[in-house]
């Protein structure tokens, strides 16, 4: 008996601790699924989550539109959330110019047509608070869809919330999500449509921003251009014009019509017919150079298409040639210049030789030795202006070689100074050498190309003395950063029109020559070391000589590492000089 | 010596102004040298020229000048010009003619027939009243 309890006893523990253990299991079961269940309605929100946010990159790309944006969102809503109704208030612009608000709102289920005005007043409370405005029913332009609406539906809001649309840190409108039933949207899922706006409206924002940085770069762009840029619209209306096309045109106003540019151009070109023609034809056209207030302007006009090869208007583009232009005058002068100084000496040598055979010169033994003077005079003349430039071309091309030796420039400076001497003298000039001691004896130059370069400003300096005059050749060291007029007054020189900010950036030797003559005109100086102008000015002027001298010395010295430099007064004097740059334990 | 034809030569390239002084004095002609338009102004006062060879490019005064000056001057308006030129600037002698120049020569290629042909047909129209 006590056996048969204990049987029984032992099925009944078993059978309890049976029920103990499926109950235990059932309950850990549902537990396990519960929780399994919520993480993967976790994971299908956040799915939809992920693939709204994909859709709304997707269509960014098409649109910027931020109702396009909202739409989408909107129209996904439906898989993530139960509601009646959901509805958008954007801020938006009327034709007038006046702040207006957008309202829009979808009905998933028939509501009462009372729900709607609520949600309507609710939204516009809200609206009003977030933007720190007072809009009024009166300023809504509304629009409603989906199901139509239920008299006998409930009229209240049982549950809402509103989620702020912010662009660029700026709210710029409201979502709405309603439902009749009480206590619908927990915590979650309001969290969610959170996350997804601010997603959203941080990818609108950061695409705002790349495209105004873009439009901002390609308007600096435009705005800056040394060319002139209108851009004319499909109407044939200016859309764009930038300030160098304002100051080619010689338009006053900021912002020109179509008719002020066209009257600009009025009987230098037809720029209606050349637009009509441009996009008619779809090609680019290059108009002939037109004269406006003083400019020579090349005009092209290119029409402007779409990815869907759709006409948006045309580009004009106004190129100032005035340079290349001027530029091709000098070349002209220059070869006419040429023509000059070549061919009439040539001219007149060929004639003298002729006459060299006639019968009168030749028993005419003054005569005879005058022609044969003047062509080997000529011949001599010809023959240093074809050196000259040779020397120019050899400079421009890059074929000037340097031979620098280690040579002593006070020597090289006092050998020119007596082979002048003679000439000086003949005009009753002074000329004479001032070399400072600090000079050192040895520097490495190329000594022919030196004495060329003194040769050029001592006879230069002799033509431009009066009788009477003086020439000082001098030498002394620059130290690097310190100011030469500085140093020419410690020297105890006196450089007629010498002025302040001639500061070198190694120690230089400085060589001199500063004459007690004519002077030149300021604007002149910068022509000095212009071949084209210095030709010109050679074939016009008495005095012998190309003019190329200080173009080739200034060649000279930049092959050099130095420069070439001009102070001058008029009527006092001027100064010519060379810096040639010495290595750095020289002033040591 | 006394019916010989008087020219002044204006040129400033001196080679050239005593090649044509040669020629000319060769060909009979009495002539007078001028290196600049200010000198040659002054010249055709004194030696009263029967033509005046005048250089377009020069110094102190140009060509151009010198000949409006001389058309200027009742005293030196009927004597005949004939421009030097070298340039191929067909502008400038056609401006140098409607000035009132008779002739011109281009200096490059002058040949001494070209030279006296031009002087001495010039020459004889200068005799009759001008054209313009």
């Amino acid at each position: 008996m006590s056996l048969t309890l204990s049987v029984t006893n032992l099925f009944l523990l078993l059978g309890i601790f049976t029920v103990v253990v499926v109950t235990i299991f059932l309950f850990e079961f549902r537990r396990v699924r519960t929780s399994l269940m919520l993480r993967e309605s976790e994971m299908t929100r956040r799915m939809y989550q992920l693939s709204i946010l994909r859709e709304i990159g997707e269509r960014i790309g098409y649109s910027l539109k931020i109702e396009h944006i909202i739409e989408v969102i909107v129209g996904s809503l439906r898989r993530l959330l139960e509601y009646s109704t959901v509805a958008y208030m954007l801020l938006s612009t009327s034709p007038e110019g006046k702040a207006r608000i957008t309202f829009n709102l979808n009905v998933e289920r028939p509501v009462h047509p009372k729900f709607i005005e609520g949600v309507k007043r609710t939204m516009l409370g809200s609206l009003n608070t977030l933007m720190g405005k007072e809009f009024t029913l009166e300023d809504i332009d509304e629009t409603i869809s989906g199901t139509i609406t239920d008299p006998t539906a409930a009229e209240s809001i049982g549950s809402f919330f509103n989620v702020p649309i912010v662009i660029d840190s700026s709210p710029i409108g409201l979502l709405n999500i309603s439902d009749p039933s009480t206590g619908k949207y927990r915590h979650k899922e309001v969290e969610i449509l959170f996350t997804i706006m601010s997603q959203a409206s941080d990818a609108v924002s950061k695409l705002e921003r790349v495209l105004k940085i873009e439009k901002g770069k390609l308007n600096s762009m435009v705005e800056s251009m040394a060319d002139g840029v209108l851009m004319i619209d499909r109407l044939k209306q200016l859309s764009v014009i930038n300030p160098a096309a304002r100051r080619m045109l010689g338009l006053q106003s900021e912002h020109p019509t179509i008719f002020e540019v066209l009257d600009a151009l009025a009987n230098q070109f037809d720029l209606r017919t050349r637009l009509e023609e441009s996009m008619e034809h779809d090609k680019l056209i290059v108009a002939p150079a037109i004269t406006i207030n003083g400019h020579f302007l090349q005009i092209l006009v290119s029409p402007v298409k779409d990815e869907s090869k759709s006409f948006l208007g045309a580009v004009v583009l106004f190129h100032d040639i005035t340079k290349e232009k001027e530029l091709e005058k000098m070349r002209e002068d220059f070869t006419s210049m040429m023509v000059h100084e070549l061919r009439s000496p040539l001219t007149g040598i060929k004639s003298i030789a002729g006459l060299l055979t006639s019968d009168k010169v030749k028993t005419d033994a003054q005569k005879y030795n005058q022609f044969v003077g003047l062509i080997s005079t000529n011949s001599q003349d010809m023959l240093e202006l074809v050196n000259d430039l040779l020397d120019v071309a050899k400079l421009e091309s890059g074929k000037f070689q340097l031979i620098k030796k280690v040579a002593d420039i006070s020597s090289v400076i006092e050998t020119r100074v007596n082979s002048f001497k003679t000439l000086a003298e003949q005009t009753n000039i002074t000329l004479s050498a001032k070399i400072d001691p600090q000079v050192p004896k040895a520097l490495e130059f190329d000594e022919h190309k030196i004495t060329q370069v003194l040769n050029n400003f001592i006879s230069n300096a002799i033509k431009f003395t009066r009788t009477g005059g003086s020439i000082v050749v001098s030498a002394f060291l620059l130290p690097q950063g310190k100011d030469l007029a500085q140093q020419v007054v410690e020297q105890s020189l006196v450089w007629p029109g010498i002025k302040k900010g001639i500061m070198l950036g190694s120690d230089a030797l400085v060589v001199a020559i500063t004459d007690s003559g004519l002077g030149i005109p300021q604007s002149q100086i910068p022509q000095l070391f212009n071949k084209f102008v210095q030709l010109e000015n050679a074939a016009r002027s008495e005095k012998k000589g190309t003019g190329l001298g200080l173009v080739i010395s200034k060649g000279i010295m930049e092959a050099h590492q130095g420069t070439i430099g001009v102070f001058s007064e008029e009527g006092e004097g001027s100064t010519f000089y060379l810096t040639l740059p010495v290595g750095p334990q020289v002033l040591k | 010596m006394g019916d010989k034809k008087k020219i002044l030569v204006v040129e400033d390239e001196e080679i050239l102004l005593a090649a044509l002084q040669e020629e000319l004095n060769q060909g009979g002609y009495e002539t007078l040298g001028a290196g600049d338009g200010e000198e040659g102004l002054k010249k055709v006062k004194e030696f009263k020229p029967d033509l005046i060879l005048l250089d377009l490019v020069m110094p102190k005064m140009d060509g151009m000048t010198t000949l409006k000056h001389l058309k200027d001057d009742t005293a030196s308006r009927d004597i005949p010009v004939v421009i030097l030129t070298n340039l191929s600037d067909y502008e400038r002698i056609s401006e140098a003619l409607s000035l009132g120049a008779k002739d011109y020569l281009v200096k490059a290629n002058y040949s001494l027939n070209d030279l006296m042909d031009k002087v001495k047909s010039v020459i004889a129209r200068g005799s009759q009243a001008p054209t313009s």
